[in-house]
């Protein structure tokens, strides 16, 4: 049984590409034969995150026009040999591929693969009704800031709205400290508006950038704390039960309530 | 175009939809549609639409008030109507007559013609940030009503969760509708044509709580549930 993941989260920046790239990482280390779909046209980045950028012949345009078969267009990974990548356009027009097309090559893509994951454009215009058009399971990125959460909480009713009712959140770049002292959401206020299951909690980590730059993701690195709780996040995502890790202690509903009680 | 197919005219209310006299229904609804298109100013998110119920056969009136209705406007047949949800959230709603709550709703059945019944607007969900319901009934939320999200009713607000967004209970001028919620931090609350905004930091209660108007102020009150 396949399933197509479309990793999502209104705002950007906050680290769908990254979570797209460890997660794809991730499920290819299990074995898995994994799709990585990059819709974020003009912003094409998650070939390079994986070290992939020089192996890149068409993209996702190319095979949606017809110009070229799926597989033509696919670049495998140096090191996973069941990760593959379809490419974004780095220059067409935004609008080139509509939620349909998407869901026709998924369709043969769900043929040959056990994970398609979809790495979506910021925003919740066109390019995302695209993006999340074919997904089975959609997952919200977000970070422990106001309005990423606030971000989050539109896209999951866009996503309500869109019949997507199997969504799962991962909050990324906690930093213990700053939750702390106060001076950033904890778990418990952001499920507390939220509400949807989360399945990821994904510390700050300076080995996710040095990573990036090597073109392998911090998935890959054992001492990695990130690199921890994004394998976790495979390991739910196949259905494993995992404790979350360690994090300071809850319970800071003021700093909440100053910002969203205004 | 003074031989329209389809005549509208500004009301208190809102709009009030007459037809060419031998006009057929494909005709109406393609000019409706044009309408809506062509971006029409007349045609917004909230806006009330009367159509005389002699106007036109009652199947082809279902068919326009679904098409008002999924562009999130208001519909009434009868001068002094109950209320529709409006919004986003218009397919999702379950409209029930409070003195019906336990039978099924009847979505096909206008109730329209008895005016004396309460009508409320129950939502079964979480509203979430840029979602909005306004209505002239009162209003049930079995879920929370999170920062960004907007109720706007004629009536009164019982929320069955959270309520961090913008509420305003009996938005046309009943003074003596109420806003309760197991828990109440919402940014603003009216009621009435009374505003008070939450203090800049606001405590998780334990307690549901109860909004009305006291002695010309709103005042927040615990209450047992
Ligand atoms: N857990 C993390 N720790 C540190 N930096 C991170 C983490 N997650 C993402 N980043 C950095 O944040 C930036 C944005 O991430 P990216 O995945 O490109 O976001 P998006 O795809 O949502 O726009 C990148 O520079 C990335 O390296
Ligand atoms: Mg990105």
């Amino acid at each position: 049984m396949s399933e197509v993941i479309v990793v999502t989260s209104g705002k950007g920046g906050v680290g769908k590409t990254t979570t797209t790239a460890n997660l794809g990482v991730g499920l290819a280390m299990r074995g898995n034969k994994v799709v990585l779909v990059d819709t974020d046209t003009g912003l094409r980045n998650l070939d390079l995150l994986l070290g992939l950028e020089n192996r890149i012949m068409y993209d996702l345009v190319d095979v949606i026009s017809g110009r070229v078969a799926y597989k033509k267009a696919l670049v495998r990974h140096k090191k996973f040999e069941t990760l593959f990548l379809l490419p974004t356009s780095q220059v067409k027009d935004k609008s080139a591929v509509n939620p349909e097309q998407l869901v026709q090559l998924c369709e043969e893509l769900r043929k040959e693969y056990d994970y398609i994951l979809i790495d979506c454009p910021a925003g919740i215009e066109q390019g995302f009704q695209t993006a999340i058009a074919a997904a089975d399971c959609a997952i919200v990125v977000t970070m422990p800031e106001i309005s990423a959460v606030r971000d989050a909480d539109k896209i999951i009713g866009e996503l309500g709205r869109a019949d997507k009712e199997n969504i799962k959140l991962v909050v990324n770049r906690i930093r213990p400290q700053m939750v702390e002292k106060g001076d950033m959401l904890d778990m418990g206020d952001i499920n507390d508006i939220l509400s949807i299951e989360c399945i990821g909690q994904v510390p700050d980590d300076e080995l996710v950038v040095t990573s990036t730059n090597r073109g392998e993701p911090v998935i890959t690195m054992e001492n990695s704390h990130a690199g921890q709780a994004y394998r976790n996040i495979v390991g739910r995502i196949c259905g494993e039960q995992i404790p979350f890790m360690e994090f300071p202690k809850e319970g800071f509903f003021a700093k909440l309530k100053r910002v969203f009680g205004r | 175009m003074s031989d329209a197919i389809v005549k509208i005219r500004g009301t208190r209310s809102g709009l009030q939809l007459s037809f060419a006299k031998d006009a057929d229904y494909e005709a109406i609804e393609k000019e409706i549609l044009q309408r809506f298109e062509s971006g029409s100013s007349f045609f917004v998110t909230g806006t009330e639409v009367f159509v005389s119920k002699d106007s036109l056969p009652h199947e082809q009136i279902e068919k326009l008030k679904r098409l008002f209705h999924r562009r999130g406007m208001r519909f009434r047949t009868e001068k002094h109507a109950a209320a529709h949800a409006k919004g986003k959230e218009q397919q999702q709603d379950q409209r029930q007559p409070a003195k019906e709550a336990a039978k099924e709703p009847k979505p096909g059945k206008d109730t329209s013609t008895e005016p004396q019944v309460q009508q409320m607007v129950v939502i079964n969900k979480t509203l979430r940030g840029g979602q909005e319901i306004q209505t002239e009934s009162s209003v049930l939320v079995c879920g929370n009503v999170n920062p960004g999200a907007q109720i706007i009713a004629g009536g009164s607000i019982d929320i069955r969760g959270t309520c961090r967004g913008m509420v305003h209970a009996g938005a046309y001028g009943n003074s003596k509708a109420f806003i309760i919620a197991d828990h109440l931090m919402p940014t603003q609350i009216r009621i009435a044509n009374l505003i008070a905004r939450s203090p800049d930091v606001v405590e998780k209660t334990d307690k549901a709580e109860r909004a009305s108007i006291k002695d010309g102020r709103i005042v927040i009150e615990p209450i047992e549930r």
